[in-house]
């Protein structure tokens, strides 16, 4: 028997093809120590190899999606708070400002007959109500887009 | 949809999300869920906290995916995240990483050995048992490297460790449950 024995490193690098050397293979054929330490190991490898790949129990990607789409759906809300939050400021500030120029709008109303003022005034109107229409039917179809077709979890 | 989603390349699948498609986010998941249980599942045990860290896991890889720039796959790059995720939670609740108490591998006296073909059936049964019985590294190390067959070279880029480093904790890794099987055996025959 050999007294000098090859390394766990060294067998383990053999049998994984990683170290190649024909002085371990003589030595195999001649120390029975080392080979049964090679069969250990070949056989810890194969065992391990056929071992059952770790499952969870629950199912990882309805969780994983769940979460993401209400980070999205929070990340909208934001969104959404800090738009009308700087939507509000800008029209009160442009209200403000507005305040010392509302008597000279007002008297070009007066001067004119109650005819004109009343068309001007109704044409105003409706293309604003037409503009608030038009906004809101977009916003809901982003939100349709959004929420109906892409934020669905998956189940 | 997983069929379909191997078909089209990371560049694709991240394309497609970063300008709006936030359901193919879920191709990514089913892609890479196996690799991401394998990591989160041999590093922690308790379900709920598995849950969690799945769960920070992807949120994590979603809000970070444009700051990804394809210098690895996609897979590798969320088994990163994964890895970091879970070492962050163990560090959190002071469980160590890779160290080892009162391993077998040091006491170890090489006896005769076992009949390797009555042995055969019983040993993946010991040797789950005994994997459960490794440090989180370990065991996840051993699992990337033989279960998942992933290089040296990915395995370093999930863990961002040195491949020499991740070699020699394999090495160890495996003495310590061929020892341990051993022992097992030994006190069995007695």
């Amino acid at each position: 028997m050999n007294s000098i024995h090859l390394t766990d490193e060294m067998l383990q690098a053999y049998l994984l093809k990683e170290f190649q050397d024909d002085t371990i293979a003589s030595h195999l054929t001649t120390c029975s120590m080392c080979r049964k330490k090679l069969e250990e190991y070949q056989l810890l490898i194969d065992s391990v190899q056929t071992m059952k790949p770790e499952t969870f129990s629950f199912n990882v990607t309805p969780l994983a999606m769940n979460r993401i789409v209400l980070y999205e759906k929070k990340k909208t809300k934001k969104q959404a708070l800090v738009y009308w939050g700087i939507l509000a400021f800008l029209l009160i500030a442009i209200a403000s400002f507005s305040i010392p120029f509302i008597p000279r709008i007002l008297a070009i109303f007066y001067a004119t007959s109650v005819v004109a003022t009343l068309l001007v005034t109704g044409t105003g109107l409706a293309v604003l109500l037409f503009l608030l229409v038009d906004i809101i039917q977009q916003y809901k179809a982003k939100e349709d887009k959004i929420f109906k077709n892409n934020l669905q979890p998956i189940l | 949809m997983s069929n379909e989603g191997n078909h089209l390349s990371d560049k694709a699948i991240v394309t497609s999300i970063l300008n709006g498609n936030i359901q193919g986010f879920a191709i990514v998941v089913k892609n890479t869920e196996k690799l991401v249980t394998q990591i989160v599942g041999k590093m922690t045990t308790n379900a709920d906290d598995q849950k969690d860290l799945v769960q920070d896991i992807y949120l994590k890889a979603y809000q970070h995916l444009s700051s990804f720039q394809f210098k690895s796959k996609l897979s590798t790059w969320i088994a990163n995240i994964a890895y970091n995720t879970t070492i962050n939670y163990l560090q959190k609740k002071k469980i160590p990483i890779t160290g080892i108490e009162d391993t077998l591998e040091d006491k170890f006296i090489a006896t005769d050995n076992p009949a390797l073909e009555t042995i055969k059936t019983e040993t993946v049964e010991i040797l789950t048992a005994e994997i459960a019985k490794l440090p989180p590294l370990y065991k996840t190390l051993i699992t990337l490297y033989h279960l998942e067959e992933l290089p040296n070279k990915e395995i370093s880029e999930i863990t961002n460790l040195p491949e020499g480093t991740i070699k020699s904790y394999l090495y160890r890794a495996r003495k310590i449950l061929k020892d341990n099987i051993n022992q097992h055996y030994k006190k069995e025959q007695l």
